[in-house]
């Protein structure tokens, strides 16, 4: 009987639990909550009674995760997969979210009943980990949603949140410039509908509306936070992007983190701060996490902005180098952001792709490279006060800039040239010349505690002192590491300068000798000021000369002035010759017996392809005034005593190779006065008429002299001191029959190079001469020594 | 002979004190010798002499090593020595020691390499120098003073031209294979 009472027992237990959860009992429940609607708790208290609570309540959230998945979420996913929603994503995805919402909180009485219920049970159950029963909930409904995730929810959501974005945006722009807006503006920037139909408000309403309900089912996270990242970050990127197009003279970050603060971070707190309604368990709690998640998103995502604006900034780099000075906000800005994000690697290496595709390749100038070089090495020292970066990246361009033959001459040049260049500026400031050999010095005391380690990237083979220098000159004359290079180019270049303008005024010259002194030393410039020397002496003697009547020098035909040069001091001259007429050749000669009376023991020898001519031409129907080189000169000369001329006789009565006659006529020809009868035959002009002054100068070029230089070049002279070394060596291996390249080196070191010369020759060098030698067949290189062939 | 003294180590020789500005002075006419030695092998170097080559050795100045070929027209044709050159403090007042190192069949060296040279002995004058030295021993190499002998067998043979080439050129190569 005890059977049939508990059975009874039991099924009036179930009645009531039936009222209390109609969701339990799918047919007719209305009726049911109908008969007995205010004797909740009196049923609890028997359910309690009974001990059934827990199977209860495992009973209703079982039929409520069923329903969620058979039916609330299905439908939820529904609304995503249906094409002629995904067209209009906004009113979609609203729809989407209300109806979840709306099925979701006909579940929350239910739920609420339960707590009741367990605040009567006094049951602290745990389900799936959650202590409240809300949680709980929460968790099945995230757990279900995920569960039938379809693969492409997100396109809706990525639409819906672009939307109100842009009107979001939109509307912050808005409240900045609304005196701008122009009339004849008919869409609204925001939602793009026509002004009069603008849907910005609705958007903004529905945005808000569907945010607070998402924040309350703490679904916001889950379902649009990947989403809400993605569009964040683009739309940082395109911002910076947009930001830093192409102006570098202006300093970024500070608007940047304005912007981040204001447009993306108030956009954020209007998202996750939306909610309110019955979901919501506490109030405080809830605003305090939403701070939290709040500013823990504001750090990511400036530590986001700060990476896309370094890397915007690194590729860039190359630009903005070139322009510095200018850029040098920028500059600014990228050595903060350095600091806080970790592209150091990236940016040399970005630095040195853009440097080697951009510069380093034979389409460049030097002296382009030369400035962007400068211009590298000002920069980067701004970026990097220890150097090391700059020492990394420019190691190419330095490699580079070693194999060009002119860069010597460049910088050479651009040190001394007139007008505003900033080698000459550098120059001027005068500061002694750093060498990389420098020992390190012991560190500055005094500022001990300013001391910094060097980064990790740092070359440890050299000293933090040498990269720490700044000074450009420096920096430049490093590239070869010796100063004498750059010495002997600046005497070739001071001993075109003083032959070509033949007016002894060294003035200018002195001034820069005199700074360049500064940098190089007095020893190493010694013979630059003996050749200003010789100009200055020069000039005096030529006046003494003159204004003496006992050398007849009045008497000639024509002034010779001299150049008298100490050969000795003077860089090599170019082995041209020439042979001058006679007549002239007998007033130099005139010139040089004065000379020695004068000086006693010295005699003059001349470089009669140096040096210029002023000429009086006169023809039958013109007379000329030219000053022209002798070597021209002499041209147009035998063509005085006769009308017509080969150029293999004008070479051998000129001792001039038959090349450079070839190249000295086209002058003569340019100013009409020869003209080509024949293959190598020339004839004088001696009548101009139309025909041929209408078209010979237009059709005959006429070679650039300046670009000429009397000197030999420094590759030249010092293939010529090589040579004074393969005697050596030849000795060396004759006698010594095979040697190693260090050893020969060892040896040319220690017999070869002790003389008054002090040449100085590198390992690399030597190996490039020797080298050679063997492809010329006069040495045998095998098995790592150097051997002479047998004879 | 006077100018085969020295004339620093003359005036001591008159003063008689030996003080430490002797050895001063030792080496600071070491560093005249490095010096002129200095000088004689850029002259050689300079003037590339067809035959007669020299260079130091290695560690210093004062070893050197020579190599002249067979003068054209003799029995040595064709054939190249080598020979060490060892100079004294006191060069060039006096001599340098010179020896064949690879082996020479001549009447006037022995099979030691020492050369018998009136030159490199009684008749050394501070005038010669490496160049004429080598030159020298160039000649003596197709000239022999067949009066003085150091190796007799080469001595007597060298009335027979023919046969002397033969044997001399056999030795050269047998000596010279070995060596290697």
């Amino acid at each position: 009987m005890e059977d049939v009472e508990n059975q009874q027992n039991l099924d009036e237990l179930w009645k009531h639990v039936c009222i209390l959860f109609p969701i339990l009992c799918h047919e007719n429940q209305d009726q049911n909550r109908q008969d007995c609607p205010s004797d909740e708790l009196s049923i609890m208290q028997s359910i309690v009674g009974q001990g059934q609570e827990a199977i209860v309540e495992q009973l209703v959230l079982n039929e409520i995760e069923t329903q969620l998945r058979r039916d609330i979420v299905p439908t939820f996913w529904r609304h995503f997969s249906d094409d002629e929603i995904k067209i209009h994503g906004l009113e979609g995805f609203k729809g989407a979210v209300d109806s979840l919402y709306d099925s979701l909180s006909t579940i929350v009485p239910f739920l609420q009943t339960l707590e009741l219920l367990r605040q009567t049970a006094q049951s602290e159950r745990q389900v799936y980990g959650q202590l409240s029963l809300m949680e709980t909930f929460k968790v099945m409904v995230r757990a279900s949603l995920h569960s039938q995730l379809p693969l492409d929810y997100q396109a809706i959501t990525e639409d819906f949140y672009r939307v109100a974005f842009k009107v979001f945006c939109n509307s912050e722009n808005k409240e900045i410039d609304q005196n701008e807006s122009a009339e004849d503006i008919v869409q609204c920037a925001g939602c793009c509908h026509e002004i009069e139909f603008c849907q910005c408000q609705t958007i903004i309403e529905a945005f808000h509306d569907i945010n607070g309900k998402l924040q309350e089912l703490d679904l916001l996270e889950r379902l649009a936070g990947d989403v809400l990242t993605t569009m964040i970050h683009r739309r940082i990127e395109n911002h910076v992007q947009e930001t830093c197009k192409g102006s570098f003279d202006v300093s970024h970050i500070g608007s940047l983190e304005v912007w981040l603060d204001t447009v993306v971070m108030g956009w954020l707190s209007r998202i996750y701060s939306s909610g309110s309604f019955g979901f919501r368990e506490s109030e405080n709690k809830e605003t305090h996490s939403t701070v939290e998640t709040l500013s823990k998103m504001k750090q990511t995502l400036r530590h986001f902005l700060y990476e896309t604006y370094t890397r915007t900034r690194i590729d860039q780099l190359f630009n903005i180098i070139i322009e510095y000075p200018d850029s040098e906000p920028a500059v600014e800005d990228l050595r903060i952001c350095l600091l806080k994000t970790d592209l150091r690697q990236h940016l040399t290496q970005k630095l040195q792709r853009a440097l080697e595709t951009r510069l380093l390749h034979p389409g460049v100038n030097t002296p382009d490279i030369l400035t962007a070089y400068v211009a590298a090495i000002r920069a980067l020292r701004t970026l990097d006060p220890s150097g090391v970066l700059l020492d990394t990246v420019t190691q190419p361009v330095r490699q580079y800039l070693r194999w060009r033959d002119d860069t010597v001459r460049c910088v050479v040049t651009s040190l001394t040239e007139e007008g505003p260049s900033e080698l000459a500026e550098e120059l001027s400031r005068g500061e002694a010349l750093q060498l990389d050999d420098l020992t390190p010095s012991e560190e500055d005391t005094k500022n001990w505690e300013t001391w910094n380690p060097d980064p990790v990237d740092a070359d440890p083979s050299k000293t933090s002192q040498s990269r720490r220098t700044s000074d450009i000159i420096s920096m430049l004359v490093n590239v070869y590491g010796s100063k004498d290079l750059f010495v002997n180019e600046y005497r070739t270049l001071l001993a075109d300068r003083l032959l070509s303008s033949l007016n002894y005024n060294t003035d200018k010259e002195i001034r820069y000798l005199e700074l360049l002194k500064l940098r190089f030393g007095e020893s190493q410039l010694h013979y630059c000021e003996v050749m200003l020397k010789d100009i200055y002496d020069s000039k005096r003697i030529n006046t003494h000369l003159h204004s003496d009547t006992n050398f007849n020098l009045d008497n000639q035909e024509f002034a010779i002035t001299a150049m008298i040069l100490s050969a000795q001091f003077w860089p090599h001259f170019n082995k041209e010759t020439l042979e001058l007429p006679e007549f002239v050749q007998e007033h130099l000669n005139t010139y040089t017996k004065a000379f020695e009376t004068l000086k006693g023991n010295r005699t003059l020898s001349w470089k009669p392809q140096l040096g210029s001519v002023n000429l009086d031409i006169e023809l039958k129907d013109r007379k000329i005034n030219l000053t022209v080189s002798p070597i021209h000169a002499t041209i147009i000369w035998h063509f005085q005593s006769k009308n017509q001329w080969t150029i293999e006789e004008l070479s051998q009565i000129m001792h001039a190779p038959a090349t450079l006659v070839r190249r000295k006529i086209t002058y003569w020809q340019s100013q009409g006065l020869l003209h080509e009868i024949g293959p190598d035959s020339f004839e004088l002009v001696e009548e101009s008429g139309p025909r041929v002054k209408g078209h010979i100068p237009s059709e005959i070029v006429c070679d650039d002299e300046e670009t000429e230089s009397a000197m030999a070049s420094a590759q030249e002279q010092r293939e010529e001191e090589l040579q004074v070394f393969w005697s050596y060596i030849v000795g060396m291996l004759t006698n010594l029959d095979s040697m190693p390249l260090e050893r020969i080196l060892q040896m040319l070191k220690m017999f070869a190079l002790q003389g008054p010369t002090t040449i100085e020759v590198g390992l690399q060098e030597l190996r490039h001469f020797l080298d050679r030698k063997v492809a010329e067949e006069k040495l045998l290189f095998y098995g790592g020594v150097y051997r002479l062939p047998k004879s | 002979m006077a100018q085969n003294v020295n004339p620093h180590s003359a005036t001591e020789h008159n003063s008689s004190i030996k003080t430490n500005d002797d050895r001063l002075r030792l080496s600071k006419d070491n560093h005249a010798v490095t010096k002129r030695l200095q000088k004689e092998l850029m002259s050689l170097m300079t003037c590339a002499e067809k035959g007669v080559s020299a260079f130091p050795e290695g560690e210093n100045f004062f070893k050197w090593v020579g190599t002249i070929s067979g003068p054209v027209g003799t029995v040595y044709e064709g054939l190249t020595y080598k020979l060490s050159l060892e100079f004294p403090n006191s060069y060039p007042y006096s001599a340098p020691v010179v020896r064949f190192t690879t082996s020479c069949f001549h009447p006037n060296v022995d099979t030691a390499g020492n050369i018998c040279l009136d030159i490199l002995r009684e008749k050394w004058s501070a005038l010669y120098d490496v160049r004429t030295i080598l030159l020298s021993i160039q000649s003596l190499l197709g000239e022999p003073n067949i009066s003085s002998p150091l190796n007799p067998q080469a001595s007597q043979m060298w009335a027979n031209q023919v046969q002397y080439k033969k044997h001399l050129h056999e030795t050269y190569h047998k000596e010279n294979s070995k060596e290697k």
